[in-house]
């Protein structure tokens, strides 16, 4: 199951890069750097959140964060 | 400049109030109710103080810097490697905000109305749509906003159906203990209010600079008199036990029944109330794309659009595990964290920005 939604999650970025990559002409080249960094960012967090699907997010260090703040308002 | 399109500041009104209440009628009248009890209709005016006072800064530093957005100034005015700092934060503040928006949108929906359909869909097909809106510029949002707007602003007005439910007894005794209650439910709208601060993204882009700030103070107290309208409603219907539902303003909407055939109304609403939630995440996403090109120094945002949706999906999904805990965070740490960076942050490069003025006038250019 988890390797067939690795393969969707594949076809998605494959899809978006037959989307965008033609609408680049040949001298955006940071344009074309910053397109592939971003979609294989998300392709690998996607596949670390299939295994570890309880890995600690963003949302988690930002209560960190303000932990102390939000006990205030804690009922 | 990257974007090309431009738009009226009344357009821009048009973004900006959906971007406060669509998400502020959904969830803020539980959460304030809490605190307020009775006084629930006061906190909004309250916290529309902090709107005010952030309109004011996002318009300052504007005149200060005409022709840029936040993510361009912040390197002006205190450097260039911390203003990418800040910039960088303020990039994962906006990823981790349209996560957090996906994530009430995609909860309220399923809860609701979509039980069996899997989250990555509801979240997917929003972002998708909201992508190829963002393709299109910043026009397009504009001129969305003036076609969908006035339909999202109709759902109110099906409250007077409600007429014979209303018990006006509800409201008294007005400030029963104080101001104080109605002040801690004002911490959490607050946060909503101060979300006015995406205005600093599509300042640039007016038509009509001089009436940026007029318009904005506009959508403000707009929003303010929605949000007041729907929270007096909620105590005329249900008195002190608002807090007791999680959607206490879509509960309300249930109770419309006319001669036993004009009902069920919930599901218009939810139509055009997706509309709305449609106008905010596009909002808070363009923010998020138009920001990662300026931060880049790219010469188009174009093409990230649809890579960075896919990290928004990814996002909402990872933000929190459940509802329970989304419920929490939205009570205890949003009203602290959204303005801090929409707020706090830009009140102390609009003080640097003052002072660096006032004592080298020379090397202080725009």
């Amino acid at each position: 199951m988890k390797w067939l939604t690795i393969a969707g999650i594949t076809l998605c970025v494959i899809f978006m890069a037959l989307f965008e990559w033609p609408k680049m002409d040949r001298h955006q080249k940071k344009e074309k750097a910053a397109f592939v960094t971003i979609v294989a960012m998300g392709w690998l967090l996607v596949i670390l959140l299939l295994f570890f699907p309880e890995m600690p997010g963003p949302t988690q260090m930002i209560d960190k964060l303000f932990k102390p703040l939000g006990k205030m308002l804690e009922k | 400049m990257i974007e090309k399109g431009k738009i009226s500041s009344f357009q821009m009104a048009l973004l900006i109030v959906p971007t406060i209440i669509a998400t502020a009628v959904l969830v803020v009248p539980a959460i304030t109710g809490k605190f307020a009890g009775r006084d629930l209709w006061i906190s909004p005016i309250l916290a529309s103080l902090n709107g005010f006072f952030t309109t004011f800064i996002a318009y300052r530093l504007h005149k200060y810097f005409p022709k840029e957005t936040v993510i361009q100034y912040s390197g002006h005015i205190i450097g260039r490697l911390p203003g990418k700092a800040i910039g960088l934060v303020y990039l994962f503040f906006f990823l981790h905000v349209c996560g957090i928006i996906c994530r009430e949108y995609a909860d309220f929906v399923i809860g609701s109305f979509l039980p069996k359909t899997p989250m990555t869909i509801v979240i997917g097909s929003l972002v998708l749509v909201c992508a190829f809106a963002i393709h299109g510029g910043v026009e397009v949002l504009g001129r969305a906003a003036q076609l969908l707007v006035p339909l999202f602003m109709l759902p109110p007005l099906l409250f007077f159906l409600l007429l014979q439910d209303f018990k006006i007894e509800n409201i008294f005794p007005i400030m029963e203990h104080g101001i104080m209650p109605s002040l801690l439910g004002a911490v959490v709208p607050q946060a909503w209010f101060s979300e006015i601060f995406l205005i600093s993204m599509l300042l640039p882009f007016l038509t009509d600079h001089e009436k940026g700030g007029k318009s904005s103070m506009a959508a403000v107290i707009f929003s303010m008199f929605i949000l007041v309208f729907t929270n007096i409603v909620n105590i005329f219907l249900f008195g002190g036990t608002v807090s007791a539902y999680t959607y206490p303003v879509f509960t309300a909407f249930r109770y419309i029944g006319l001669a036993s055939f004009f009902e069920h109304l919930e599901s218009f609403v939810i139509a055009f109330w997706v509309l709305g939630i449609f106008i905010k995440i596009a909002v808070f996403y363009y923010a998020f794309v138009l920001g990662t090109a300026q931060w880049l120094r790219l010469s188009d945002y174009r093409p990230l659009t649809l890579p960075l949706g896919f990290l928004v999906t990814i996002f909402s999904i990872w933000v929190s595990p459940n509802e329970q805990e989304m419920s929490k965070f939205l009570g205890t740490i949003i009203p602290f964290y959204i303005p801090t960076f929409m707020t706090f942050i830009p009140m102390l490069l609009l003080l640097i920005a003052i002072i660096r003025k006032k004592f080298k006038k020379k090397s202080f250019t725009t």
